[in-house]
């Protein structure tokens, strides 16, 4: 049935946008992790990327969530000469997470998942509509 | 002229409708798409499997095995079904009470 199809493909937004969030809550939870090693990278902030999938089965387009790309910008570096990390300088390198884009990210998330919600309890509404014409 | 020439093709066309050129009865196997007895069978297969796609969704889900996004789709697609098949059945049931209540 098309409203099974259709509920399908919202559930596939939603399970994309959880994997999105999984993505930034790393992000956010290693915004200040430094390089385990001395001398090594920080944590590398990571994009999610989601990418459209053409399901046979369903004859729909889903949406799946594709392999996180590692953020390519500069490390932010901080002077912390007390730091067991820093550098000859006195430098510590801390990871390429910024709070406020990781944070907006989030709410985009949020949004696309509770617009997936919307699409899913107005499809089984329109369903529940249908099939009380039968009990008339 | 074209207009009465399409509309003598029109009026064949009618007539050809009211009288069937295949006098053949009308049993329940030469049915065209199927009989009603067939079709509620495949409809209510379906419907079971569609539930117990929803019991094993919620099994698994208690088991922390299934995603939740998954067990949600799988228990509304088993509840509209429900739902759906005792409309039908209410249907049938109504039907045959009417049936049974003509005065003979």
């Amino acid at each position: 049935m098309d409203f099974n199809k259709s509920m399908a493909v919202a559930a596939s937004g939603m399970r994309a946008q959880t994997e999105r969030m999984k993505i930034i809550a790393e992000n956010i939870a290693n915004a200040n992790s430094t390089s385990p090693t001395k001398g090594g990278d920080p944590y590398r902030r990571k994009i999610a990327t989601l990418a459209p999938s053409f399901d046979r089965e369903l004859d729909a387009t889903l949406v799946n969530s594709g392999k996180a790309i590692p953020d390519k910008s500069e490390f932010k570096s901080q002077y912390d000469p007390g730091n067991p990390n820093a550098d000859k300088q006195g430098y510590v390198k801390l990871p390429n997470v910024d709070s406020l884009v990781e944070i907006m990210d989030m709410r985009e998330a949020q949004r696309s998942y509770e617009a997936d919600l919307s699409v899913m309890d107005s499809t089984k509404q329109m369903l529940a509509k249908t099939v009380d014409l039968l009990n008339k | 002229m074209a207009i009465p020439a399409a509309a003598a093709a029109a009026y064949r066309a009618a007539a050809q409708m009211a009288t069937p050129a295949t006098s053949a009865a009308i049993t329940p196997a030469n049915i065209p798409g199927g009989n009603f007895s067939d079709f509620l069978s495949g409809a209510i297969k379906d419907s079971i499997s569609t539930i117990r796609q929803g019991e094993t969704a919620a099994t698994q889900q208690v088991q922390g095995k299934a995603n939740l996004v998954d067990v949600v789709q799988s228990v509304n697609a088993a509840e509209i079904t429900l739902d759906t098949v005792v409309a039908v059945r209410d249907k049938v049931v109504a039907a045959y009470q009417s049936i049974m209540n003509m005065p003979i």
